[in-house]
């Protein structure tokens, strides 16, 4: 009979460090599953054929994160009326330390998002991969851009400058030519008759709180359909995960309906 | 006994089992392989975002000291809003250069509708409802030429359209009163027009209607050259240079009341004035 040995002092001490290590984690695990929950996110297999090309989604991700927080401090000292708004984009940019980089970044990361949109949906369509089951993905997807470009539309006016105000006059009167809702949807753009201290509060809390908020919200459903219905292999791999296989027997295949050529007995 | 011919439906929720089992056998963990392509991809995305906003900054502000210097990016602001003001370009963001080139090719009052809503809202559509109604399981380029061919030409005309509404050439107020004389002489205007003549000229009304061939077709504004023979009446114009979408319902044109009564009286003559070419 093989004798077992004593645990020594350093391994019931090293047992202990790990369990007090533990505890936070095992305590946020029992009252909300959220460890295992970030463990199925990071360990969850993806197929082994997954490309570069497939990182647009989350660089699109990365970019909206720099429009946040970048859009957070830029908040910190933008004044939203007509009287403020310039002076204080003129002081961002000129006096704030490093006010010209944050602004810089909030300004060319919306490019940046809007191109990353365009290309990740270029890639999903290359891929196919808006067919069953991912139909929906799709759509929240689209919705994104919409409301992206919307971001675009409403931020253009908050620097109150000479292209920013014009812009906006001639693109909520284009809205204003859209038949029932137009005229409505620019009296509500305008906050009246005419582009105001009104217009610019208005445009401020869309692009602010309302759009952004629903943006979180749809990336947080985009990625959890993701996450559940998977990565699309490339069509074009050999080793597409889901693709039918002539070397496999047809009965191990259930559901697979793939008729048995007539008279050729086998499989090709 | 004959073989059942498979539902769609089956086929393709046997494809998605296949793909499952595939992933669990075959596959690998997001992390760290996908994660590290993922981390890298982003801080490219970073680096391009902060090399944009320091090359605006060096460019524009960097050799003078001042903002509203035309840098490699452009300036970083432009001059204050100013409602009253007669000289603006009405350009967007270049993200939606394809929708305001949309608007040249669209006129005002026939087809402006198309061009603002009917062409976007029917593409946006198409866009949305694409995986339901292309509902064949087919991935594969090489088997999907409608779809090829219907992505190609989309791509190929937004790139187009936003070429085009990146290039259009808005007329300066400095070009355009060159060419008053002309329209004198073309088209017989009489002196007290001529006031009105030089304020259309620099007004900003150029930068989207056309007159004998001066001016950028902008937003489907109509050409001004031969508006006269539609005797309209002083009365009209006047209250259509105010308020346009009062009297021309829909009309993205801005208003202009910021003129004054004496000057929007001078526009008014030349406008009633134009017969056209004579």
């Amino acid at each position: 009979m093989a004798v077992r040995r004593q645990p020594s002092r350093a391994d019931i001490r090293k047992q202990r460090m790990l369990a007090a290590i533990n505890f936070p984690l095992d305590w946020l695990e029992e009252r909300s599953g959220l460890v295992g929950a970030v463990r199925y996110f990071l360990f969850r297999k993806v197929p082994a054929d997954t490309n570069w090309m497939q990182t647009l989604g989350s660089a699109t991700l990365t970019a909206f994160i720099v429009q946040a927080v970048t859009g957070v401090i830029l908040a910190m000292y933008y004044k939203p009326t007509p009287n403020d708004a310039y002076k204080s984009i003129q002081y961002i940019t000129d006096e704030l330390t490093l006010g010209w980089l944050v602004r810089g970044m909030h300004k060319w990361g919306a490019s940046v998002f809007i191109i990353l949109m365009f290309l990740h949906m270029g890639r999903v369509f290359l891929f196919g991969a808006y067919k069953y089951p991912r139909e929906l993905n799709w759509i929240v997807g689209v919705l994104l851009l919409v409301m992206g470009m919307l971001e675009g539309f409403t931020g253009y006016l908050l620097p109150w400058d000479q292209t920013a105000y014009w812009a906006s006059v001639v693109g909520i009167n284009l809205n204003g030519t859209a038949p029932i809702a137009g005229p409505w949807l620019a009296q509500f753009l305008r906050g009246g008759q005419e582009i105001t201290g009104d217009t610019l509060t208005r445009f401020y809390s869309l692009h602010m709180l309302i759009v952004p908020g629903g943006i979180a919200a749809l990336i947080g459903l985009h990625l959890y359909l993701v996450i559940r219905l998977g990565v699309t292999s490339p069509p074009w791999s050999k080793e597409a995960a889901g693709m039918e296989r002539a070397d496999e027997p047809q009965h191990l295949r259930p559901g697979l309906t793939r008729p048995v050529p007539r008279g050729g007995g086998g499989s090709s | 006994m004959a073989a059942v011919k498979p539902r769609p439906v089956d086929e393709r929720r046997a494809e998605f089992a296949r793909y499952k089992k595939d992933v669990k056998e075959r596959g690998k963990p997001f992390h760290p392989y996908a994660m590290f392509h993922d981390t890298v991809m982003s801080l490219v995305v970073v680096s391009v975002i902060t090399g944009l906003a320091v090359i605006w900054k060096w460019t524009s502000w960097g050799p003078h000291h001042d903002g509203l210097h035309q840098g490699l990016l452009g300036p970083e602001y432009t001059d204050p809003a100013d409602p009253g003001t007669t000289s603006f370009v009405p350009r967007p963001d270049w993200y939606f250069y394809f929708l305001f080139y949309l608007l040249r090719i669209f006129k005002w009052p026939n087809s402006v509708f198309l061009g603002t809503v009917g062409v976007p809202t029917i593409a946006l559509i198409l866009l949305i409802a694409l995986p339901l109604y292309d509902v064949r399981r087919e991935r594969r380029l090489s088997r999907r030429p409608v779809a090829v061919v219907g992505a190609v030409l989309t791509v190929l005309s937004m790139a187009v359209l936003t070429w085009k509404g990146a290039t259009a050439s808005e007329a300066l107020a400095s070009e355009v009163i060159a060419d008053v004389p002309t329209w004198i002489k073309q088209e017989k205007l009489p002196q007290n027009a001529v006031p009105g003549a030089k304020l259309f000229a620099v007004a900003g009304c150029t930068a989207c209607h056309t007159y004998l061939g001066t001016g950028s077709s902008n937003l489907g504004a109509p050409d001004l050259t031969a508006i006269g023979t539609r005797n309209l009446g002083i009365d009209f114009q006047i209250r259509h240079l105010k308020d346009p979408a009062s009297v021309v319902p829909g009309s993205p044109m801005p208003k202009f009341a910021s003129l004054g009564e004496k000057r929007l009286h001078d526009l008014a003559l030349f406008l009633e004035a134009s017969k056209g070419k004579r």
